[in-house]
């Protein structure tokens, strides 16, 4: 039956049917040949009750509300401001690129989203004062993967929703570790571009004077960051208020620049329903396979099966942290981790893991997903706004950053209390 | 114009049409999500100032949530963004990424019609009992269910419509075509 499961979604989605499709396909088979019980009976109970979810609206929200703010010119702004600031480091606008990144996933819950916002900002930069694209275009995909680390998180609202596990305590954890990887990119574009310097390109310095006049552009995404979290941390308000709250402040900053036309509102409607429904088929066949999958025991089995090998938790830890590694090269985030999420997270919480600390463990790995060759949507995503090049220039560009991910994966296992200080219990 | 682009031309109008009534229905659905955010303030603002609460709020957007995400299913579709993933399917030719294509939509239909199909169950059970939710609001059931089994509905229709033109157009060789409405679109960084 393990063998059903796996080699069923490996065949499924190499076959290119969608994600979605291939969980309920699987859920549809397991009752067929392996279940006593007829499963297809609470098919449509549980489709309703994975879609009836006052939790997961905030995902159609959190997306409305990175839509509003990329069409309000946010991006532009704050990677004006940005510049002023960073540019006399090492690596000069490099910098930029992963410090807009880290702000415009502090409101936005996609990574996708981010590195595409950032890269259609940064790349025309790239050109114009003749950096060296690979690593300026590698940053770019790597510090949009922040997005789904940093608060809000549509990935984060998806792990808690699948494991039952608080989602404003995943929020809180995200932080810690999302900021010490933006430090860490940093770090590693000042020390590669201080060896060598034609990997970046121009430093630049400003007056400060010019540096304090940006500074108002970036009031608008630290105040909805700052009221969507510390909404969510002092209790005052659910995930999904806080993230209609933050639809609120996006109309009004958006209002504020002129944005809100019919044409801006219409694009970022559909832009959010089409995400959202993209997410939500994932998840409602993620969640029919995950019932199959506890009716028939195979979760029990896989766990059995597992245990069997005697590796002890860490042993199992590191192999399971393998397998994110080289699925990753292969399968798309989003799936990788739905799919994954019923048959690993039992298995992790049974070793005596904290199930809040493997969720940002995870995220970690899904990040990493994102940017490494040949499947790295982040990577095909910045190719595509750049126009030009090589799609292999981008994967040479990520590689340092990989690095980083990497680290912090070590990191995060070695000292979990990273991800667990700030959350509360 | 011959025989065979004539009709190719009429399936691709049958496609457009499709995929213009379900950008009408997303747009529907964009509208009332932003409703859900109004009824959410009230909830939120409603605990300072009491004054404001209508109440129900959380039930209701739970209810927004289950019809918006099912009907935007086909919406999704028609614009080809559901995850697929190209491995295999962007080695082969056009005749065999036309059949993968031919098999994801079949596949789309296949779970569109059981769940539908179940969905009615669901929404039967709760008419025949005249269930309501067990809160203060005592919404009977079979509105938000009515609503979001006929997303379901609607995803039978449109899944089984695109698969009807996807094998037409492939059987007249018109692969530029099949492209066009059922295949993988290339990752351009206007996703999302």
């Amino acid at each position: 039956m393990i063998w059903y499961v796996s080699i069923g979604l490996a065949v499924l989605l190499a076959l290119s049917v969608p994600v979605g499709a291939a969980l309920f396909i699987l859920g549809f088979g397991l009752d067929q040949f392996f279940s006593q019980m007829p499963l297809m009976r609470g098919l449509g109970q549980m489709v309703y009750s994975s879609s009836d979810s006052f939790l997961l609206i905030a995902i159609p929200l959190f997306v409305l509300l990175g839509e509003i703010l990329v069409r309000a010119g946010i991006a532009e702004r704050t990677y004006a401001t940005l510049d002023t600031w960073f540019s006399w480091l090492p690596g000069g606008l490099v910098h930029a690129n992963i410090g807009t990144a880290t702000m415009f996933s502090a409101t936005s819950g996609s990574s996708v989203a981010t590195a595409a916002t950032v890269a259609t900002v940064a790349m025309p930069q790239a050109r114009k004062q003749g950096y060296d694209q690979r690593l300026f275009a590698g940053a770019i995909a790597a510090g949009g993967a922040l997005g789904i680390l940093l608060p809000p998180s549509i990935n984060l609202i998806v792990y808690g929703f699948l494991t039952q596990t608080s989602v404003p305590q995943l929020f809180m954890a995200g932080i810690v570790p999302g900021l010490l990887m933006a430090l860490g990119f940093m770090i590693i574009t000042a020390v590669i571009c201080t060896i060598k310097p034609e990997w970046g390109g121009p430093s630049r310095s400003f007056t400060w004077a010019e540096r304090m006049a940006g500074l108002p552009h970036l009031i608008p995404v630290l105040m909805v960051f700052a009221i969507i979290i510390g909404s969510i941390y002092t209790g005052w308000a659910t995930p999904t208020e806080a993230a209609a709250i933050g639809v609120v402040m996006a109309l009004g900053i958006a209002a504020f620049y002129g944005a809100v036309t019919w044409a801006n509102m219409r694009a970022a409607l559909l832009g959010t329903i089409r995400t959202t429904s993209m997410v939500m088929f994932v998840i409602v066949g993620a969640y029919f396979l995950n019932f199959a999958l506890g009716a028939t025991g195979l979760n029990r089995a896989l766990s059995g099966f597992l245990e069997g090998f005697g590796l002890g938790p860490y042993g199992m830890l590191m192999i399971i942290v393998l397998m994110y590694i080289v699925l990753g090269f292969f399968i798309e985030t989003l799936a990788l981790m739905i799919a994954t999420i019923p048959i690993v997270v039992p298995i992790v919480i049974g070793l005596g893991f904290d199930k809040v600390w493997f969720g940002i463990l995870l995220i970690v790995l899904i990040e990493m997903a994102l940017i490494t060759p040949p499947v790295g949507l982040n990577l095909y995503v910045v190719q595509g706004a750049r126009k030009e090049g090589r799609l292999s220039d981008v994967m040479v560009g990520a590689i340092p950053f990989v690095f980083v991910m990497l680290v912090m994966v070590g990191l995060l296992i070695a000292f979990p209390s990273i991800a667990l200080l700030f959350a509360p219990g | 114009m011959t025989g065979s682009d004539r009709l190719a031309a009429r399936a691709m109008q049958i496609a457009e049409a499709l995929r213009t009534a379900n950008r009408w229905i997303a747009l529907l659905c964009g509208t009332v999500l932003l409703v859900a955010v109004a009824l959410i303030m009230t909830e939120v603002l409603g605990r300072q100032f009491p004054a404001m609460r209508i109440g129900g709020a959380d039930e209701l957007s739970g209810y927004v949530m289950a019809a918006i995400a099912t009907w935007g299913f086909s919406y999704a579709l028609v614009e080809r963004a559901h995850v697929r993933i190209d491995l295999i399917h962007n080695r082969l030719p056009v005749l065999g990424r036309a059949v993968l294509d031919i098999v994801a939509l079949a596949s789309v239909l296949l779970v569109a019609v059981l769940v539908a199909w179940h969905a009615y169950d669901v929404l039967a059970k709760s008419l025949a009992r005249g269930s309501r939710s067990n809160t203060p609001l005592g919404v009977p059931l079979w509105m938000p269910q009515v609503v979001w089994f006929g997303g379901w509905a609607w995803m039978v229709v449109t899944s089984g419509l695109l698969l009807g033109l996807t094998v037409f157009l492939t059987a007249l060789r018109r692969f530029e075509l099949v492209e066009q409405i059922a295949s993988i679109p290339v990752e351009t960084g206007e996703v999302e």
